[in-house]
């Protein structure tokens, strides 16, 4: 049996004042970001109600059952709990709760597909112009300011009015315009990152440019870009709205919250509140929720408010 | 980074919040807990405020850029027609006795000749009004038509083949060949507008009146300065010209795009005497402007936009009464009878039948258009107010029109997609062009920004869809959705169903005949109908002595569908003070006629 040195004020067995960082337990990133994200209570109430919204919407209609393809004009603005519709149903007879559940799909979908969309151009141009930088930089971030300083809702009410709304069409349209912010953010990150050190000793060894921004620009700027993405889709959702309340939406008897709340709003006088504030608190929910989350997982990706 | 898109995303949330919040005022103000206005009354009132948009032409012979309702009715209040009419079906040829000039016509010559008598009318300075003003108003469209808004080529006074003056009150046309006298009194002699001779014919403001106008040339100079001087509208109520009126009104005040006040005339002629002082017509901005002072009481006769339709029982405890005001109108979804891929399925009438069977006019009219709307039954219009749909030739029945399509070789899948299973042209089968396995799929290019609009295509949507009709509903603006009359070859030729109804889809003459819009290459004939036995039917309502030629027609035409005929909204939901007496019947043909109004004692 050995003996542990003894050190003044020290009682023995107790573990050591400081040790070598060298020989401290190093956590892995990712479990060192998921316990950074846990401590934000918001955003673990994000995550909660993403989750709650989302499995509402998705598995919601396989246990609660709705027709929400043909209308019933003997059933229309029921109120909530009239001959067993919980929340009513809207001017053409459709069960509201159904109706929210049918919405929320289109809302999440196309929230989810075109703030992806829209972060993976983004990322990959301005990755791109912040690498390359010189005239390609400066040419490539004209397109990106040229293209910002048209209102993006005039250019989707546009393009809305144009072509035939379907959830694949909003979902290019949306992403289509909203990509311009993500590419900022990342030309920004690869303009620091492409003098590191790493990636200089990459270009001497030979590694091309196209080597360089798939395997360290991007992956060094993820956090940026996951966090963004967070904001694109709260950002998406809200467009999907705008587009819906400016009557630009989905045609029905497809559904959308944006459109519903729309609809709502046109029959508050009746008193039909029913179909006013359950679209609206969905819609304040689902972008809050994402809202929430990019802050944890800002938070997750910020180094220095990791523990050592 | 996080700011900026917190920042964003967080304003949409508030956005989002705030229309909640809005709604949830709204909501509260909707109760019936307000207080309630005075009931009625006229509180020693003598004039009444109506929304109405500035006029901005004042010369009774309408011009290309200036035929807006407002200027109608604008003009008529100054300058009365010769003819006025009612559509009750109560009078010959729809003449009103009262408000009209001349007595009715007296038809010779085979129905070639017609000979008018003016009634004893005067102008507002003493002088009466003679076949001169009449010779005059003549003398000037003549010279002038292709200034003319209300010319057609062949119509009006080309149809003419002489012109005669009598005597001072008796005046004669005959026709270049023997009209239907109803359509002829109806469509064509209502353009005719007594003007004041001895006041306007001169060419410019300080040269003096003599018979100018008795010449082609010199009616062009008199043409020219009136046209000039209606184009001038800040001068209007000071300009000479427009100061000796034969109507119930006289200019009081005008302010170019904002107020114009009417006063009563006190040398005004007529039986229709006004019995208010003045008339304030008041301009909005937009609908929901002149809702808002609506709501707020402070104008005595307004309407109430479509979209805030919900809000009538609001305004009736507001001490207002809601009068839907129905128009000499009917609405129909237009088929493209040359679309080169669904037009063959259009030109088979029992597919058109089955479609219009899925209409569900009665119940779209009273849930979705919640009452504000008429069936339309065939091309001619039902009696304004009629709200049941029971003299239509095709009433809702879905079961009906599974069995025609089986009937002719579809094979109907209801929430699927029905195919043509029997293809050819005999009685039990699909019919010429239509090829095995082709879909009953169409897209309906329709208006957006109309709630009710959208409401009843989903109602009919769902229709179709349960017998495996597939409905597309394209929603785009105004300016687009009336889609252009084609040829198959033409790449606009693309659209299948097109509807621009929201507010009726046309608006008819007194004499309701489809000259224009659905005999072959009739200028509004869009979805390129043509069928002979229609031809021949819509020119005996223009040429035939047969006053059953109408009935007819509407009859012919109602059966064989030249496109889905649909609930015909009315042309404005008014809502009026309800101490103001007079307002209804409103008439069908849009024109007001403040005359009648008064204020309940």
């Amino acid at each position: 049996m050995t003996t542990l040195p003894e050190v003044p004020g020290v009682p023995v067995g107790a573990p050591p004042l400081a040790v070598d960082a060298d020989e401290a337990p190093v956590r892995g990133l990712w479990r060192q970001g998921v316990s950074v994200f846990c401590e934000n209570r918001l955003a673990l109430v994000g995550l909660g109600l993403f989750i709650l919204l989302a499995g509402v919407c998705f598995l919601g209609p396989l246990v609660y059952h709705t027709d929400q393809v043909h209308t019933d004009l003997a059933a229309v603005h029921l109120g909530p709990g009239e001959q067993g519709h919980p929340l009513g149903t809207d001017g053409v007879g459709y069960d509201q709760l159904g109706r929210l559940m049918l919405g929320g799909q289109t809302s999440i979908v196309v929230g989810l597909a075109a703030g992806i969309l829209a972060t993976f151009l983004g990322t990959l141009w301005g990755a791109v112009a912040g690498f390359a930088g010189g005239w390609v930089d400066s040419a490539m971030m004209r397109v990106v300011d040229a293209m910002m300083s048209i209102p993006s809702l005039f250019l989707f009410m546009l393009l809305a009015a144009i072509v035939t709304p379907s959830v694949p069409m909003l979902i290019l349209i949306i992403g289509a315009f909203a990509w311009l912010g993500p590419a900022r953010l990342v030309r920004g990150e690869a303009l620091s990152l492409r003098s590191r050190e790493y990636i200089q000793a990459m270009r001497a060894m030979g590694g091309t440019g196209g080597r360089a921004v798939r395997r360290h620009i991007v992956p060094n700027a993820i956090g940026t870009v996951i966090v963004n993405a967070t904001f694109q889709v709260a950002d998406a959702i809200l467009y999907v709205a705008y587009l819906s309340f400016l009557g630009l939406g989905v045609p029905p008897p497809a559904a959308n919250w944006g459109g519903m709340l729309s609809d709502g709003l046109a029959d508050t006088y009746s008193g039909h509140w029913w179909l006013l504030y359950p679209p609206g608190i969905a819609i304040i929910l689902i972008v809050l929720a994402f809202n929430f989350m990019g802050d944890g997982l800002r938070d997750a990706f910020e180094v220095r408010l990791r523990r050592r | 980074m996080r700011s900026r898109f917190h920042r964003r995303a967080l304003r949409g949330t508030v956005a989002v919040a705030s229309v909640l919040a809005i709604g949830a005022g709204l909501a509260a103000c909707s109760g019936d807990s307000g207080s309630k206005g005075s009931q009625g009354g006229s509180q020693g009132k003598d004039t009444v405020t109506v929304a109405f948009r500035t006029p901005n032409w004042i010369l009774p012979i309408s011009a290309p850029g200036f035929t807006q309702g407002e200027n109608a009715t604008f003009t008529t209040a100054l300058y009365r027609h010769l003819y006025e009419y009612q559509l009750d079906g109560s009078a010959k040829y729809n003449i009103n006795a009262e408000r009209s000039m001349a007595e009715a016509p007296v038809v010779s010559n085979g129905g070639k000749t017609l000979t008018i008598t003016l009634k004893d009318n005067k102008w507002s300075d003493g002088k009466p009004v003679t076949t001169k003003d009449i010779q005059f108003w003549w003398n000037l469209v003549t010279a002038n038509k292709d200034k003319w808004a209300s010319y057609r080529a062949g119509g009006f006074p080309d149809n003419i083949a002489d012109w005669k003056i009598t005597d001072e009150k008796t005046f004669s046309l005959t026709t270049t060949k023997a009209y239907n006298t109803a359509w002829f009194v109806g469509n064509q002699l209502n353009r005719i507008v007594p003007l004041p001779q001895h006041i306007w014919d001169k060419d410019s403001a300080t040269a003096s009146v003599g018979d100018l106008a008795s010449t082609p040339a010199g009616a062009k100079k008199v043409f020219d300065f009136l046209t000039t001087a209606s184009k001038d509208p800040k001068s209007y109520a000071t300009n000479e010209l427009w100061k000796v009126t034969s109507g119930p009104w006289k200019l009081d005040k005008y302010v170019p795009n904002g107020e114009v006040v009417l006063a009563a005339q006190p040398t005004y002629s007529g039986s229709d005497k006004p019995k208010l002082a003045k008339i304030v017509l008041r301009p909005f901005t937009s609908d929901d402007a002149e809702f808002n002072v609506l709501r707020a009481g402070e104008i005595d006769y307004g309407y109430i936009p479509p979209a805030n339709l919900s809000q009538q029982s609001y305004l009736e405890s507001k001490d207002y009464k809601v009068a839907p005001w129905y128009g000499w109108s009917i609405t129909y979804l237009q088929l493209n009878f040359n679309n080169p891929k669904t037009g063959v399925l259009f030109k088979q009438p029992y597919l058109r039948q089955a479609m219009q069977m899925l209409v569900d006019q009665p119940t779209i009219n009273k849930v979705i258009w919640s009452g504000m709307a008429a069936p339309s039954c065939g091309p001619v219009p039902l009696k304004p107010g009629t709200t049941d749909a029971n003299g239509c030739a095709y009433s809702f029945d879905p079961a009906k029109a599974k069995t025609l399509l089986e009937g002719h070789g579809w094979k109907v899948t209801p929430d699927g997609k029905t195919v043509c299973q029997a293809p050819g042209t005999a009685e039990n089968q699909c019919g010429e062009g239509i090829a095995a396995g082709t879909p009953l799929a169409f897209t309906v290019t329709s208006q957006s920004g109309f709630d009710a609009t959208t409401k009843m295509f989903s109602e009919i949507k769902s229709q179709m869809a349960k017998l495996g009709i597939e409905l597309t509903i394209k929603e785009v603006p105004d300016s687009v959705a009336v889609t252009p009359a084609c040829k198959p070859t033409e790449a606009t030729c693309s659209w299948d169903m097109s509807f621009f109804g929201s507010q009726g889809s046309w608006y008819y003459p007194v004499f309701a005949s489809g000259e224009r819009l659905f005999s072959t290459g009739a200028p509004v004939n869009l979805g390129s109908y043509s069928n002979p036995e229609a031809d021949r039917l819509i020119e005996a309502t223009q040429f035939s002595a047969d006053e059953s030629a109408l009935k007819a027609y509407n009859d012919f035409l109602a059966k064989d569908l030249p496109v889905l005929w649909m609930p015909n909204p009315v042309y404005q939901i008014s809502a009026y003070k309800s101490g103001l007496q007079g307002v209804e019947p409103q008439d069908p043909m849009n024109y007001f006629y403040f005359q009648d109004w008064s204020w309940k004692n």
